[in-house]
């Protein structure tokens, strides 16, 4: 009884929506707008987010960095100390290694702008990074060809390189096979041993695509290892069950001990970690998702205002019509989901418009942004659940009006 | 049909309400409701949804609306407890309509028990 009610009632909202299509669509079009200005934030924050924590994972979470400056500072930081503190040096790596016990793994690296170039194929300022055999086990990364150097190569400083997928397409344009291919970094010959896998944009900049690598001991052959320039560090990577903050202290008293430090002395170094980024990273996205929430959520008020304002006309023109169904029979709770079902409908309507909108907008910015935008489940999900609440809110007053009218009265209203 | 009058207090309070309701809407789209599971902001609207319209029923005079707050006011203190929502704002909800319930029930007897 109650579904044929109910079935009875769907039908009546969508004849009165079919009847009136100027009007539906003039209506539904403020809950279209809403819903669009909401996910679409809410899609292009969560697909960031995804996008930096992907490169912030890349660095390693269990990794430990020491450099010369910390990657997080306050507005008060005592950049002049800093600016006096040596750089992070290979042989302190090696000491490093040494002394340490909660260590998995240990590299340095050292980076510089050089040209590249094979046959009449130049690259100019692409990024060369002198990496010690160890950086390979920190860092992580994928070979689509070749191999990794060994560790001979590394400690001999053979001149051999792994070029980053756009640098090997830009070298080897023809689909030439670069392995075994001789290149010149830095006017130096070497042997092309390995082709990283594409990784596409990262935020934060540290997309591998146009790196080269090369053993450290080869690159110190043209590449100022004392200088900042080439931003010199060590990454230590902790053993499984050694926390960061254990791996920290480690390398805090090894560190000072290594440069001499004495006891009441600052450290000359700073340790960063990865999730200090993430920490900074988290409250961003979360000012921008309230930023949107607040520019959405009144969209939506609005759109919610004008399906209330659409749904009193509704019910102020079916008056008579609602007379003669309560004078035939009809049940208050018959009329009020009449007219609240007309109200979700339009709401409903609006809001998977505004979602159909939004992936088709992901679609086209598939290929001219070099970032995965993806509309969500939990963003389709919130969508409809904001589009069919908004029908309901905004639909309830109008439609218990309606169902609380005099039959007779009714009627005779013209 | 004879419609009951509706005490000012009653008109007063039910518009607070109504406006608190309305405000707690915006938490629905809060970036830390959203990171508590797909389905969190759901149930959280739901129960304002039926919130408001039991503010709507309580308005005009219907018995129906205080059973609906007294109803919809115990199923959010035991989603906030499960959802480990001890906030300011969980506290503030407890107290305002643990407030508004008092001025309600005081006046249930005066109100329509028809829907």
């Amino acid at each position: 009884m109650v579904i044929v009610l109910l079935k009875e009632s769907i039908l009546f909202a969508w004849n009165a929506l079919i009847a009136n299509k100027l009007r539906t669509f003039l209506s539904l079009l403020g809950i279209t707008i809403g819903i669009f200005a909401i996910i679409t934030v809410f899609t292009i924050v969560d697909s960031l987010e995804r996008n930096v924590r992907g490169s912030v994972q890349s660095l390693g979470d269990n990794v430990v960095y020491i450099m010369k400056w910390p990657w997080t500072f306050g507005p008060d930081y005592p950049w002049w100390k800093y600016m006096n503190r040596p750089v992070p040096s290979y042989h302190e790596m090696t000491d490093l290694q040494r002394k340490t016990k909660s260590i998995d793994a240990i590299g340095f690296q050292i980076g510089a702008r050089k040209t590249l170039k094979h046959l009449n194929n130049t690259i100019e300022n692409a990024i060369v990074s002198g990496w010690s055999y160890g950086y390979g086990q920190v860092k992580s990364f994928e070979l689509t060809d070749g191999r990794y150097f060994r560790e001979d190569e590394a400690e001999g400083g053979y001149n051999v390189v792994i070029l980053g997928n756009t640098l090997a397409e830009g070298l080897f344009p023809n689909h030439e096979y670069p392995i075994g291919k001789t290149i010149k970094v830095a006017g130096r010959n070497c042997k092309v041993i390995g082709i990283l896998k594409k990784e596409g944009e990262s935020m934060l900049g540290n997309t591998m695509d146009n790196q080269a690598i090369i053993p450290y001991h080869f690159a110190k052959l043209f590449i100022d290892v004392k200088s900042e320039n080439g931003d010199p560090f060590i990454a230590a990577k902790a053993k499984s069950g050694v926390t960061n903050e254990q791996l920290k202290d480690e390398l805090t008293g090894i560190m000072r001990g290594i440069r001499g430090l004495k006891p009441l002395a600052d450290d000359n170094f700073a340790l960063n970690e990865t999730n200090l980024l993430s920490k900074n990273f988290d409250g961003l996205f979360d000012n921008i998702g309230i930023a949107g929430a607040i520019i959405g959520g009144f969209s939506i008020l609005v759109g919610g205002f004008g399906i209330a304002n659409i749904m009193f006309v509704s019910v102020r023109e079916r008056t008579n019509l609602i007379g003669i169904q309560k004078s035939l029979g009809a049940k208050n709770y018959f009329i009020l989901s009449q007219f609240l079902f007309e109200a979700v409908f339009l709401s409903l309507l609006g809001g998977i418009i505004g979602l159909l909108l939004i992936y088709l907008l992901t679609l086209v910015t598939d290929g001219v942004i070099d970032m995965d935008i993806i509309l969500t489940r939990s963003n389709v999900i919130l969508g409809l659940t904001i589009s069919v609440l908004i029908g309901v809110i905004s639909g309830f007053i109008p439609a218990y009006s309606a169902s609380q009218l005099d039959p007779v009265e009714a009627i005779r209203t013209n | 049909m004879t419609k009951i009058q509706r005490p000012k207090s009653i008109s007063i309070i039910t518009i607070i309400a109504i406006v608190l309701v309305l405000l707690a809407f915006p938490m629905l789209f809060m970036p830390s409701i959203k990171k508590m599971g797909d389905f969190v902001p759901l149930i959280l609207g739901v129960i304002i949804t039926l919130q408001f319209i039991s503010l709507i029923g309580i308005w005009h005079m219907k018995k129906w609306g205080v059973l609906l707050f007294i109803i919809i006011f115990c199923a959010r203190v035991v989603t906030f407890i499960f959802l480990d929502i001890y906030t300011f704002r969980f506290y503030f909800n407890i107290f305002y309509s643990l407030l508004f319930l008092f001025f309600f029930i005081a006046h249930y007897r005066k109100m329509d028990s028809n829907l």
